[in-house]
């Protein structure tokens, strides 16, 4: 017997005339927790649908637990033990946690009547598998993220999973639900069960992977165990690029005041005063529920404030809604980009231009088409947007330009401030390194920009100055100097 | 333990639609026997169930429509070109025998323009509405143009079954009397045979899974093609029962009685709590809600409401009611954006 569980050899696999794997191997030992990384569209999910039998292989050898097969079957892939955690957990929202966890396994059973006891009896089942408490009877859909995903991995384990492959699992979930999910993601270890982490977050690989994977444009580059990954090894891999980071100029400019607030107070935060000054970078940081996010949405109109003053180069103004907030020059990139932000099935074209459709139209407020395409292009081509045509719905983006396009919407407003919210959550190095880069330069044209964010080698990267805020206050500010990883992890 | 208990049932209960639709019929009903004094009487109840017959069977298509896919609007013409089928289908063979037979006839031709639908909407995954809508305008046009179908009095057989009732009752006060027709009972059954399917059976269940998520719905292991084709089907054939009923009702077939009724059922069923994106609502949901806009049109006329101020009346009720199933999804997914969610510190 060989101690591979899974070892696929020379994949390849052609869509039409896009060539997706160029003949990759991947080999995931028995009972270790292998990452798979890379790139959007590196082939991650490619190969995942070849193991789980959705796509079946233009060519290679799958062989698991010493068995070969040319191409896997849905069925046969659950009948071997592999099971997927898709990013969207495959629940269903409008039913009870008992069917989300009792379908599966009543269908591959081919029963076609519904017995409320042996659905219950296998939901309770499912749940003692990882200790997951939660409430059977109540709707999925009243359920926090994190407990989605819980039930689809006790969904998952009932199958008596000898493989599960969790797909980009904590994009989702909080820094405390990370930390759940990764005891349990220990524990299965500990039951012999073996897992394929497949994520482009590099923390996440150091801490709980054994060995890892790294695709590059449907080929693998490297694979190891991480112990012989670090850092500058997994990004260059990832991206073929080298990045100098650390090496970025910081020094700008930093002139008069441009935002301030005093005893600014709504509901999420309190009594908050702070300064940004035009060409600064201003970190504000935290755990989830600190209110950092209502800060942002305060200063942006989205949220009223119960009292306080908010100053806009030293004038006092009232912000009490968005629109506001543009006239006033203040621009926000939100949280979550994808409800939030975008227009996903429009054109990246209509998704740059919308803040800027009123300087782009005449009197009568007829659009002049050509001045729109010209703008478009411009912004497509200086922040470098991977896309053939702008005409393309932004939807058919990767994560990261999806989120230039959203900065480019927003820079192309010119604002005075500029907040981002999380802004490369769920983005990958490449387009991060862009992103933060792109910042730098704003900043040094006299933009004042605050990024509120929970990624700490992004705070330090980016900000000139960072401020920490716990239960709603601050309680901690940081200047560049003292700006490390240590300090801050202290404050938080 | 037990207050607590009820008090927490309650909550249930209160952020479910049918349970404002529930108080609102209570309350319209109460307020019409206050002003009129005939709202309970026992030939106005009978007289609203037999209303309700046809709009009751029409709202298990819309309901099955929305839990699964989305709007269906076609039932009122399949139920007249269907029951029109039937009709004639008496009169050509000069059938004699059981009237089950005429309705297996009518459900044969639902049936086929059900499926119709079905296979268009499961195969292309094209929206419901829209299919519907065109399959609507075909079914009329064959109807009126193909058939050139005319006000046709019933043969005899099937007036005989309409005139067989339940029972009867005679208000002791007014001397007016009512009775309820059988077709009462088709309505019960079909509602019973519903609910049976859709708890008891897995079929069931996937059609709630469908609705609430299609792509999981495939991944757990659902047919969702042959479930949607299944519904869309299984929708022509009540349409169907509902046709024959509609005409024994009134003891002619009239071809141009039947398209509109759709959006008066589909107002019913949303105001009874069932999801515009689907995969949620109860067939409870769907009677109370028939019931009200059922109360709305027929008892009103009993405190002295013109009848254009009901079709006032039904706007209004059905933009108040479905506000309050929008509030309650919006809760419940906590969009309010000025409060938004009251972030606990862990």
């Amino acid at each position: 017997m060989s101690e591979n569980l899974i070892s696929v050899k020379g994949i390849h696999k052609y869509f039409g005339g896009v060539h997706a794997l160029k003949g990759v191997d991947l080999q995931i030992k028995k009972g270790e927790v292998h990452c798979l990384a890379g790139e959007n569209g590196c082939g991650k999910s490619t190969i995942i649908k070849v193991i789980s039998g959705v796509h079946k292989p233009d060519g290679g050898d799958i062989e698991i637990d010493g068995q070969k097969y040319d191409y896997m079957t849905p069925t046969e892939s659950i009948k071997q033990g592999i099971q997927i955690i898709y990013q969207d957990f495959s629940v269903f929202p409008n039913l009870s946690v008992i069917e989300n966890l009792a379908f599966n396994k009543v269908l591959a059973n081919k029963k076609k009547f519904v017995s409320r006891k042996e659905f219950r009896r296998i939901a309770e089942e499912a749940i003692s598998k990882i200790d997951f408490d939660v409430d059977l009877d109540a709707l999925v859909e009243t359920l926090p993220v994190a407990d989605k995903q819980l039930i689809a991995i006790s969904r998952a384990l009932l199958d008596n999973a000898k493989l599960i492959i969790m797909d980009e699992p904590t994009t989702a979930l909080t820094k405390k639900e990370v930390k759940r999910m990764f005891e349990i993601i220990e524990r299965l270890k500990k039951e012999g069960v073996t897992i394929l982490f497949v994520s482009h977050k590099l923390e996440e690989v150091f801490e709980i992977c054994d060995s890892v994977t790294i695709f590059r444009n449907g080929k693998n580059v490297i694979s190891c165990p991480v112990s012989e990954m670090d850092e500058k090894k997994f990004s260059y891999h990832m991206t073929g690029r080298h990045f100098e980071e650390d090496a970025a100029p910081k020094t700008r400019n930093i002139g008069g005041t441009v935002l301030e607030t005093k005893q600014l107070s709504a509901q999420g935060f309190n009594d908050v005063n702070l300064q940004l000054r035009k060409g600064e970078i201003l970190g504000i940081t935290g755990q989830l529920g600190s209110g950092r996010t209502e800060l942002s949405l305060a200063l942006f109109g989205l949220l009223n404030p119960d009292k306080g003053e908010i100053k806009i180069e030293g004038k006092e103004v009232k912000i009490p809604n968005p629109a506001k907030a543009q006239e006033l020059g203040i621009a926000l990139v939100p949280e979550d980009r994808l409800t939030e932000g975008l227009f996903l099935p429009q054109s990246i074209k209509r998704n740059i231009v919308i803040t800027r459709i009123d300087e782009l139209s005449n009197k009568l407020g007829i659009v002049n088409t050509n001045s729109i395409d010209d703008e478009s292009a411009k912004w497509v081509r200086d922040i470098g947007v991977a896309t053939k045509n702008d005409e393309f719905p932004v939807s058919t983006l990767s994560g990261g330009n999806q989120q230039k396009v959203l900065l480019a919407r927003w820079i192309a407003s010119e604002p005075k401030v500029l907040i981002l919210n999380g802004p490369t959550v769920g983005v990958d190095i490449g387009a991060k390194h862009d992103i933060h880069n792109l910042l730098r330069d704003l900043a040094s044209k006299g933009m004042g920009i605050i990024i509120v964010s929970d990624d700490v080698s992004e705070i330090i990267n980016t900000c000139d100055r960072v401020i920490v805020m716990q239960k709603g206050q601050i309680t901690a500010e940081v200047k560049e100097a003292d700006l490390n990883a240590k300090t801050l992890a202290n404050y938080i | 333990m037990m207050n607590t208990l009820s008090s927490k049932t309650l909550k249930k209960l209160a952020t479910r639609p049918e349970f404002y639709v529930f108080i609102i019929i209570l309350l319209l009903s109460l307020f019409i026997q206050a002003k009129s004094g005939l709202f309970f009487s026992n030939n106005n109840i009978v007289d609203l169930l037999q209303s309700m017959t046809v709009p009751l069977i029409y709202a298990i298509c819309a309901y099955l429509g929305f839990i699964s896919t989305g709007p269906d609007v076609s039932f009122p013409l399949i139920a007249a070109l269907s029951g029109y089928l039937a009709t004639q289908f008496v009169f050509v063979t000069g059938f004699d025998g059981p009237i089950f037979v005429v309705f297996l006839v009518a459900i044969f031709f639902g049936l086929i323009m059900g499926a119709i639908n079905g296979f268009i909407i499961a195969n292309y995954n094209f929206p419901s509405l829209i299919v519907t809508l065109g399959t609507t305008s075909i079914f009329s046009g064959i109807l009126l143009g193909v058939f050139e179908a005319g006000r046709i009095k019933l043969p005899e057989s099937m007036i005989a079954f309409g005139n067989k009732s339940l029972f009867e009752v005679t208000n002791a006060g007014t001397g007016l009397g009512s009775s309820l027709p059988m077709t009462f009972l088709i309505a019960v059954s079909l509602y019973i045979l519903t609910y049976l399917f859709l708890n008891f059976t897995m079929a069931g269940r996937g059609v709630f899974a469908v609705g609430g998520d299609e792509t999981s719905a495939e991944r757990a292991g659902f047919n969702v093609k042959r479930i949607r084709f299944g519904v869309f089907t299984v929708n022509g054939g009540i349409a169907a029962i509902a046709g024959v009923c509609y005409s024994i009702e009134s003891t002619y077939f009239l071809p141009t009685e039947f398209a509109g009724k759709e959006m008066i059922v589909i107002a019913a069923v949303i105001l009874g709590g069932t999801r515009l994106l689907g995969g949620v609502g109860t067939l409870t949901g769907c009677v109370l809600g028939t019931l009200l806009l059922t109360i709305v049109t027929n008892s009103l006329i009993l405190i002295g409401v013109p009848i254009y101020w009901q079709k006032f009346i039904i706007g209004a009720i059905i933009i108040v009611g479905t506000a309050i199933s929008v509030i309650q999804i919006s809760d419940l997914k906590g969009f309010r954006r000025n409060k938004r969610r009251k972030v606990g510190v862990a």
